[in-house]
């Protein structure tokens, strides 16, 4: 079946774009979108500002940003082990591959990862990660 | 999704300058922060320094941070920022260049006049409160078809609402009729409105 014809660029769109929260694809549509369109530009800057008439909150928006339908982490596990129930298993490759939650497919990236553990080489990361905010924390006096 | 015990407790002993409760709080988020950011910037190394600051920019705004927000959203939308910065630096984020000083960073993380700026510019108590409103009770709605396993509506209004279809196109992928998708928008909609009403508040524009 053929892709649905492309939504509109809304307001919901731009703030998602901000947010880094649309798929790859999506968001390489908005950034071609916004270099034909002056106006689309200004809706942006205006999205970015907060601006009243760009402040209404969509369903749309609220549902992206609280992440009201992502799978808890756990269930991302089982469903690489293919652990849970068909209809299950289902919605959760619909909700990575059809509505391409950036945040879902990191997790499941991850936890690939996990599953063929390269523990040496994120323990490096890791570790730099912690000696360059370690000095952050308020307890530490060194 | 909201913030769990374990990752508040986290927080609760990070905030006392705890090292090791931050080191498992890195060793948690890494992998999947790492994920999120080299999907877009297909560079191993950058995507690892973009994490980094991540992280540095996680305790710089710890003070300001809401121990009832979900820790992995949050630390997303640091990741988010970072990352935004990062695809400008490099030039492949030309359009999105213009009139903020603060990268639209979120909020706890952006110190100082500009801060109290945002916070004005802010809108309403009202808003806010039917933010909050909806989002309980669009959260509500959606644990009651997943504790039914009713993924069929979740699925409908998945691609209503969050990806903005048409409701034809929503029809044909599904495999439902049009009235069908119609129908459980209608539903949905009047849901919500219901809700609304019994914490006493309109949403009239949800039509």
């Amino acid at each position: 079946m053929a892709d649905p014809a492309p939504p509109v660029i809304d307001d919901e769109t731009l703030r998602a774009y901000l947010a880094e929260s649309l798929s790859g694809a999506e968001m390489a549509r908005v950034e071609r979108a916004l270099r034909g369109s002056a106006s689309l530009r200004q809706r942006l800057e205006d999205v970015r500002q907060d601006r009243p008439e760009s402040a209404i909150h969509t369903l749309g928006a609220i549902w992206r940003r609280a992440r009201l339908s992502c799978p808890a982490r756990e269930d991302l596990g089982s469903y690489l082990i293919e652990a849970l129930d068909p209809d299950h298993h289902d919605y959760i490759t619909f909700h990575v591959e059809v509505v391409e939650c950036p945040f879902c497919r990191a997790n499941l990236d991850d936890l690939r990862g996990q599953f063929a553990a390269d523990a040496p080489t994120s323990q490096t990361r890791q570790r730099r990660y912690f000696q360059s905010s370690r000095h952050l924390l308020s307890g530490d006096d060194d | 999704m909201a913030a769990s015990e374990a990752d508040m407790l986290l927080i609760a002993q990070i905030r006392e300058g705890d090292m090791r409760a931050w080191q498992v709080l890195i060793e948690r988020y890494e992998g999947r922060l790492l994920a999120f950011v080299d999907s877009r910037l297909h560079d191993r190394a950058t995507s690892e320094d973009v994490v980094q600051e991540t992280f540095i920019g996680f305790l710089t705004s710890l003070p300001n941070f809401d121990d009832r927000r979900d820790l992995e959203a949050y630390l997303f939308s640091i990741a988010a920022h970072k990352l935004t910065d990062q695809l400008r630096r490099q030039g492949r984020r030309p359009i999105d260049q213009f009139g903020s000083d603060d990268h639209g960073r979120p909020l706890e993380e952006v110190a100082g006049p500009a801060r109290a700026a945002s916070s004005i510019a802010r809108s309403s108590e009202r808003r806010d409160a039917e933010e909050r409103l909806l989002t309980e009770a669009l959260g509500q709605i959606i644990q009651d078809w997943q504790a039914k396993g009713d993924f069929a509506r979740l699925r409908c209004l998945e691609l209503l609402i969050v990806k903005g279809w048409a409701n034809k196109d929503v029809a044909a992928h599904l495999g439902l009729t049009e009235q069908a998708v119609a129908s459980y928008k209608f539903q949905t909609i009047s849901r919500l409105k219901e809700m609304a009403r019994r914490a006493g508040m309109s949403l009239g524009g949800l039509d």
